[in-house]
């Protein structure tokens, strides 16, 4: 009786990880299909509306801004909800030697286009980086409600209408008079993009200044994307899009960026505690706006979250590029990235590299493993027994087996600890691959022309599945449970289907890792099978000697 | 404290451990011996005991039997039949190692 209980237990236990393992499998198929691929198009759908729909706005009479009728009870309350993006004319454009900067009639950074070939999109078009209907960088808002209404009406004038940054810096003043004072924008554009800004009003003013809704190129659940604040002690404070309930009062803020998931645009001064009011939107994503008294000196930058780019700016701009909760490993893995990269030339091969490279500092410790994992196949007989044994309780074949391998000298297992470390290193990689500007667009071998973006033939994923379905059968295995096993062998399936649609050098990693290890495998195996005719002979020539 | 602990292991032992199944090199496994010291021991020590057997459990160490040691005063001894859930094995003063009765679910157990 208590036989076939325990063997019906078994079958239940069974049978609940197998569905477990064909839910969470028809989950993220299902998730991809019915829900990323929707929203994204229904994204694109969405913008497409809505330009048509600024174009018809700005063909009639200029939108009064709702502010008028709004309490002026608080600065936080009172500098929002004007979305004034019609009247778009522009007024001075100015070329950089990566991007062209348009402003427009309110003094705002209207749109910046880069032009150089690595940024295109898939049509072949130089990428834009703002959506035309959200609040734009450098955008003015003040404190007190009539002029506010005021400055929303009257455009501002620009010094001159097109200049050329390219090759040497360039100054261009925005000037906005109103009938109680005078706003100037002094801006220095550099031939890299970034600028210096010298803001003041001819009189006292309490005022707030933007860098504006984030670009929105990329912006998906792969990665954050949001605002980012700097404190003045190096810590951030990041606040994801549709995230923020209420506004928020922050001081002691050095730089105050919003992100999608390549491109970034920020305002800052690391001089200076700025105090900075994050604000809600209508999709309750983040607006940050920086308070000004009477003048400010600020430096901002808007573009791709280029390392070496920010870096240049500021040491400290650099952690704008922000990798999620692993950043303490993500960080560091791409500093080895870009150190071997800087040898090697080729993001694909430096990929490659630092794989093998990881794998060789972990070398003893696997080698190690792989040889005890050998000599544990000339114990099966007994382990099976065991398993046999006590196949009702885990914890029990489990104290039994310890009880061998004691004896035998030899414990074959891997350990917690080497497992317990792969999550976040493969999540730092996914993270750096992910989110590294210096990945898009760039190339490996043959087919695969841009690694942040998944194979388009699909042969890496295919390859890596291979690979895992080698590892597996020439692994000795001591996994005695059928249903265990069967599940192990249909893993590498699983992966291959997740990793379809992942980033080309995330799977290129992954492909190359399964590479090593079956090389090695291979080796250990090969090695090991010598020894033991080595073995053999000696026992033949022992017994031989002994007969005599 | 502790329960958040000890529902975040027992989580761990139903779904994830099947991905990382029998890889531990302990008896009680890891996750056995974290389980067990945050239901005798308090937050702190629990969290350094499964910390140092963690980082312990991996190919630079031997490995074997390793019960959890733990600090436990008993008091209110009531001589009745109880239901063995765990032996104390005494080490010195008010510490034991402490080692689960697994078979104390099955009912034909004389």
């Amino acid at each position: 009786m208590g036989m076939t209980n325990n063997t019906l237990n078994k079958e239940n236990t069974q049978k609940k990880i197998l569905i477990a393992t064909i839910i969470s499998f028809a989950f993220f198929i299902g998730y991809d299909f019915l829900y990323l691929q929707p929203q994204q198009e229904l994204a694109k759908q969405t913008q497409q509306k809505e330009a048509q729909a600024l174009k018809q706005q700005s063909e009639q009479t200029p939108l009064v801004s709702q502010i008028a009728g709004e309490a002026n009870s608080s600065a936080a309350n009172n500098a929002p909800s004007v979305h004034a993006n019609n009247a778009n004319e522009i007024i001075s454009t100015i070329k950089t030697k990566t991007s062209n900067i348009e402003i427009d009639s309110f003094g705002r950074i209207a749109q910046i286009t880069l032009t150089t070939h690595r940024f295109q999109n898939e049509q072949h078009n130089a990428i834009k980086l703002f959506t035309p209907s959200q609040l734009k960088p450098l955008e003015v808002r003040f404190f007190d409600a009539k002029v506010n209404e005021e400055a929303f009406k009257i455009k501002a004038q620009a010094s001159s209408k097109v200049l050329d940054a390219s090759s040497e810096p360039v100054k261009l003043t925005i000037t906005q008079t109103l009938s109680t004072t005078t706003l100037t924008k002094d801006l220095t554009i550099y031939p890299d993009g970034h600028y210096d800004l010298d803001i003041a009003t001819s009189n006292k003013q309490n005022y707030f200044i933007t860098p504006g809704f984030r670009p929105d190129v990329l912006a998906d659940v792969y990665a954050d994307h949001g605002s980012l604040l700097i404190k003045n002690d190096g810590t951030l404070n990041i606040v994801e899009d549709e995230d923020l309930d209420s506004n928020a009062e922050f001081v002691g803020i050095h730089a105050a960026s919003a992100f999608d998931r390549y491109y970034a645009t920020v305002l800052y001064n690391f001089d200076k505690n700025l105090q900075v009011t994050l604000m809600s939107n209508k999709d309750k994503s983040p607006e940050a706006f920086i308070h000004i008294m009477n003048n400010a000196k600020l430096s901002g930058y808007v573009g791709p979250k280029d390392y070496n780019a920010l870096n240049a700016l500021d040491e400290k701009l650099t952690s704008v590029i922000e990798y999620g909760w692993f950043t303490f490993i993500a960080k560091p893995m791409f500093s080895m990235l870009q150190y071997i990269y800087n040898y090697v030339g080729n993001w694909g091969w430096t990929i490659v590299i630092l794989t093998i490279l990881v794998k060789l500092i972990l070398l003893p410790l696997s080698h190690k493993g792989m040889v005890s994992m050998n000599r544990l196949k000339e114990l099966a007989p007994k382990i099976k027994a065991i398993q046999e044994k006590y196949s009702d309780d885990k914890q029990k074949a489990s104290m039994h087996m310890m009880e061998l391998y004691k004896s035998e000298g030899a414990n074959p297992m891997g350990g917690c600890l080497p497992i317990i470390l792969q999550i976040p290193v493969f999540f730092a990689i996914y993270r750096v691959l992910i989110n590294a500007i210096e990945l898009k667009g760039s190339e490996w071998i043959l087919w695969i022309n841009d690694l942040s973006e998944m194979d388009p033939y699909y042969v890496l994923p295919i390859l890596m599945g291979v690979t895992m379905y080698v590892q597996q059968r020439i692994t000795p295995s001591q996994i005695q449970d059928e249903m265990q096993q069967k599940i192990f062998q249909w893993l590498p399936v699983v992966f291959t289907v997740f990793f379809l649609w992942f980033p080309a050098g995330l799977t290129l990693y992954w492909f190359i890792n399964n590479l090593v290890t079956v090389s090695q495998q291979y080796y250990v195996n090969k090695i090991f099978a010598k020894e033991k005719i080595a073995r053999h002979e000696k026992h033949l020539a022992t017994k031989h000697t002994n007969e005599k | 404290m502790n329960r958040i602990f000890l529902s975040i292991i027992n989580f761990y032992q139903k779904y994830i451990s099947i991905i990382s199944h029998g890889s531990c090199r302990y008896h009680p496994t890891c996750s056995e011996y974290a389980k067990i010291n945050f239901q005798f021991n308090n937050t702190f020590y629990a969290l350094y005991f499964t910390l140092i057997r963690i980082l312990s459990c991996n190919k630079l160490f031997e490995g074997g039997f390793d019960y959890p040691k733990v600090k436990y005063k008993i008091n209110n001894v009531i001589f009745k039949k109880i239901k063995i859930k765990f032996w104390l094995i005494p080490i010195n003063n008010d510490k034991y190692y402490v080692i689960k009765n697994w078979d104390r679910n099955r009912q034909n157990i004389k």
